[in-house]
């Protein structure tokens, strides 16, 4: 009986992992149907939860679910609320604003969100990675250019079939990203420079070198285009497109997204269940006692910072091998500061990351499909993501001061300091 | 080199060095109230835009200069609300501000101005107004580089005399670096570490905004998207390196413009055969090593970054 259960357990947990994974690759490249299997694998997840933990389990799973998701859906309902009064207020009518947005985003340009999504979604996992040990990556955006450096000059060289080369690609990007992260790290290892300040005057760095880069390989400022580009990159190199296997699929859609998801669901594994993520989590709560328990704190702060640039790295390369083909000089990327919000509003949790780096992905298509076809200005856009961040952020404390608004006045203040707090010592 | 080339770069290193300078010293004072401040950056381009906006539409750089102050201050009483109220961590509080400020000029931008990029330029800039003070200009050398400058540099440096002078002798400024180093002392002689949290933080605001108002109308004419450029973070880099004084910001501040003067120089002059972008990327890497080479001897005070509650019981 009890075998038989556990059977039917890990069964149903593999035809959840199919559909989901179907439903996954079908949707992000424009099958909407997808979508249809994507939902199926809901009720066989629950069925799986039913099985092994009864009827309990299921009700549990579904409160958390509804929680996870309550907030968020919360959050961006006020925040498109807002929105809708500055639309007035400015003289437009936000129903026919938001009607071409989520057109835009979800419908007709559903290829646009699936791009945008995938690189910010990559920076995010970067900032969060970082984020869990205590560091703050704000520089995501020049590891970016790093990888796509990277990517682009190995792209030229590579002569072996796509199966070696872009695993080579994929780890060559990587390593470059995380040798650039050793200069924050070491000097916040050995001299406590706030990482904060080393990893953005790097982005700036890197963004500059990328030009120098750009006219190093083949981008001819005489007689370019506009933004100078290099020399394109060799096919073997290139990621797959949907439309290798999907005929309907946009020509541009490719599997870059997946590979996204991929490596959030990696980070997330790395982070919960391997001894490297124990650490670093341990080290982003409480420094004194990771180092009690032996933890290194200055290898752990290196070894996220590190890790944070190969995953910032892997952006360049989705962008370079997976949409561009070559790299442009991009000035308005980007991809740090999106990573920055999209990480934040996931609360750094990799599996999070995903639906909010698709978010922030649809509301820049929509955005920009809502411009073109309304002339209402798209970076409304740009305002209600500014809400939905701040009202994620503060959400707890604005709902504590809200309800303390209500309940209690003034009746006698009593002062408490957060951290640990400081007895003056004697000397 | 000559004496007039010299005091050329001279004077160039003060005018760049005056963004970083006065949004530094701004930092300083928000840091020793115990508030990290990483929405320099989003406090600047909200002071440089409103700044433009206002200089163009009233003809009066005066106003806009003003009104890029009165903005700034505005948009950094939001992170004094969320560092201290809504008790957001205050690194994630500044970034969220610095994304914030992004997004709403460009959608201010558009609204106004009609376009994204760069505004039309104003019809009289402050650099206008650049004016020499009697005498003490004929100083050779020293005279062109401090005393022949624009308002807002020599705002910087009234600045300077006054903070240094407020942080140390006057009572409010001996309040908000109480809040910064020992928050709970100071609750407990009755003066509200809150209040003197969002002093700090408004007073960065108001500095940054005239930091943000001297590149958008006095050291250029119209505002750029992004024209900020990542001082904000140099400011940062400047007032750590100033180990949290006003003097060392500013003396740091000198040193990031010195390397921005030199870069444009080589740039120009094509001095020696290398890609410009390695000149460009000179003052950022000349962050980096200041910030490496100084950070351990400077101090930050003790409680900055923390979160401090008071809380109100029933009983």
């Amino acid at each position: 009986m009890k075998r038989q259960r556990s059977a039917l357990a890990i069964a149903l947990r593999v035809v959840v992992i199919a559909l989901a994974s179907i439903g996954t690759v079908l949707y992000t490249g424009g099958y909407f149907p997808g979508g249809l299997v994507l939902l199926a694998a809901g009720p066989a997840y629950l069925g799986c939860v039913y099985v092994s933990a009864g009827a309990d389990g299921v009700r549990k799973r579904l409160v958390v679910f509804a929680r996870d998701l309550g907030t968020p859906l919360v959050a961006i309902t006020i925040a498109l609320l807002i929105g809708a009064i500055v639309l007035v207020a400015t003289g437009f009518n936000p129903l026919v604003a938001y009607g071409a947005l989520f057109h835009g985003a979800l419908v007709r340009n559903w290829h646009i969100s699936v791009l945008n999504a995938s690189p910010v979604i990559f920076t995010a996992l970067s900032v969060a990675f970082a984020f869990k040990a205590g560091l703050f990556n704000i520089g995501a955006e020049g590891q970016y250019y790093v990888g796509a450096m990277a990517a682009a000059w190995i792209g030229l060289y590579l002569p072996f079939p796509a199966i070696v080369s872009i695993p080579i690609v994929i780890a060559f990007a990587a390593i470059m990203g995380a040798a650039w992260n050793l200069i924050p790290a070491l000097l916040k290892v050995r001299t406590g420079a706030h990482e904060v300040i080393t990893t953005m005057m790097l982005a700036h760095t890197a963004r500059f070198l990328s030009n120098l880069f750009i006219r190093a390989n083949g981008g001819d400022p005489a007689n370019s285009p506009h933004p100078y580009r290099t020399t394109e990159i060799n096919v073997n190199t290139e990621l797959p497109r949907f439309q290798q296997f999907m005929p309907e699929a946009n020509f541009r859609a490719h599997t870059g997204i997946l590979l996204a998801i991929v490596v959030a669901l990696l980070v997330h594994y790395i982070l919960t269940k391997t001894r490297v993520g124990f650490a670093i989590r341990a080290v982003g709560h409480n420094k004194d006692a990771a180092r009690a328990q032996g933890i290194s704190v200055a290898k752990i702060t290196a070894v996220a910072l590190l890790g944070a640039g190969a995953l910032s790295a892997l952006a360049g390369v989705n962008q370079v091998n997976g949409l561009e083909h070559r790299l442009l000089q991009d000035l308005q990327a980007n991809f740090g500061w999106n990573g920055i919000s999209v990480a934040l509003l996931a609360g750094g949790n990799p599996i999070a990351i995903i639906f909010t780096g698709f978010l922030w992905g649809a509301l820049d298509a929509g955005g920009q499909f809502m411009q073109r076809t309304t002339q209402i200005t798209g970076s409304i856009v740009e305002m209600i993501k500014g809400l939905i961040l701040f009202l994620i952020v503060a959400r707890r404390h604005l709902f504590v001061i809200v309800s303390a608004w209500w309940s209690t006045r003034r009746r006698g203040a009593r002062a408490i300091e957060r951290p640990a707090m400081e007895y003056p010592r004697e000397r | 080199m000559n004496v007039e080339a010299i005091t050329n770069l001279l004077a160039a290193t003060v005018r760049l060095a005056t963004p970083i300078s006065l949004a530094a010293m701004g930092a300083v004072v928000c840091e020793r109230s115990g508030v990290v401040n990483i929405a320099m950056e989003g406090i600047m381009i909200v002071g440089a835009f409103f700044a433009a906006i206002v200089a163009g539409a009233t003809g009066n750089p005066w106003i806009g200069a003003l009104a890029g102050v009165i903005l700034g201050g505005v948009f950094s009483s939001i992170h004094a609300f969320a560092s201290v109220h809504l008790h957001i961590d205050h690194v994630v509080s500044g970034a969220v501000l610095n994304i914030l400020a992004l997004g709403v000029t460009r959608y201010l931008m558009i609204l106004i101005v009609g376009y994204p990029g760069t505004t039309n330029p104003v019809p009289v800039g402050l650099n206008e107004f650049q004016f020499a003070i009697p005498l003490l200009h004929r100083i050779p050398v020293l005279g062109r580089v401090v005393f022949d400058q624009t308002p807002i540099v020599y705002a910087s440096f009234v600045l300077l005399v006054f903070l240094t002078w407020f942080l140390r002798k006057s009572k409010t400024g001996l309040h908000i670096k109480a809040a910064g180093e020992h928050p709970l002392a100071l609750e407990t002689i009755g003066v509200s570490v809150y209040k003197m949290r969002y002093l700090g933080v408004i007073t960065s605001g108001l500095i940054g905004g005239l930091a943000g108002a001297y590149l958008s109308i006095e050291n250029n004419v119209s505002f750029t998207e992004g024209m900020t450029g990542g001082r904000g973070f140099i400011a940062m880099a400047a007032m750590i390196s100033g180990a949290w004084h006003p003097v060392g910001a500013f003396a740091a501040a000198l040193f990031f413009g010195f390397a921005d003067a030199l870069q444009v120089r080589f740039q120009v002059f094509k001095i020696l055969d290398v890609p410009e972008e390695l000149f460009i990327i000179l003052p950022y890497v000349a962050t980096l090593a200041a910030v490496a080479g100084f950070v351990r001897r400077s101090r930050p005070p003790k409680a900055v970054g923390s979160d401090f509650v008071i809380e109100r019981s029933d009983t």
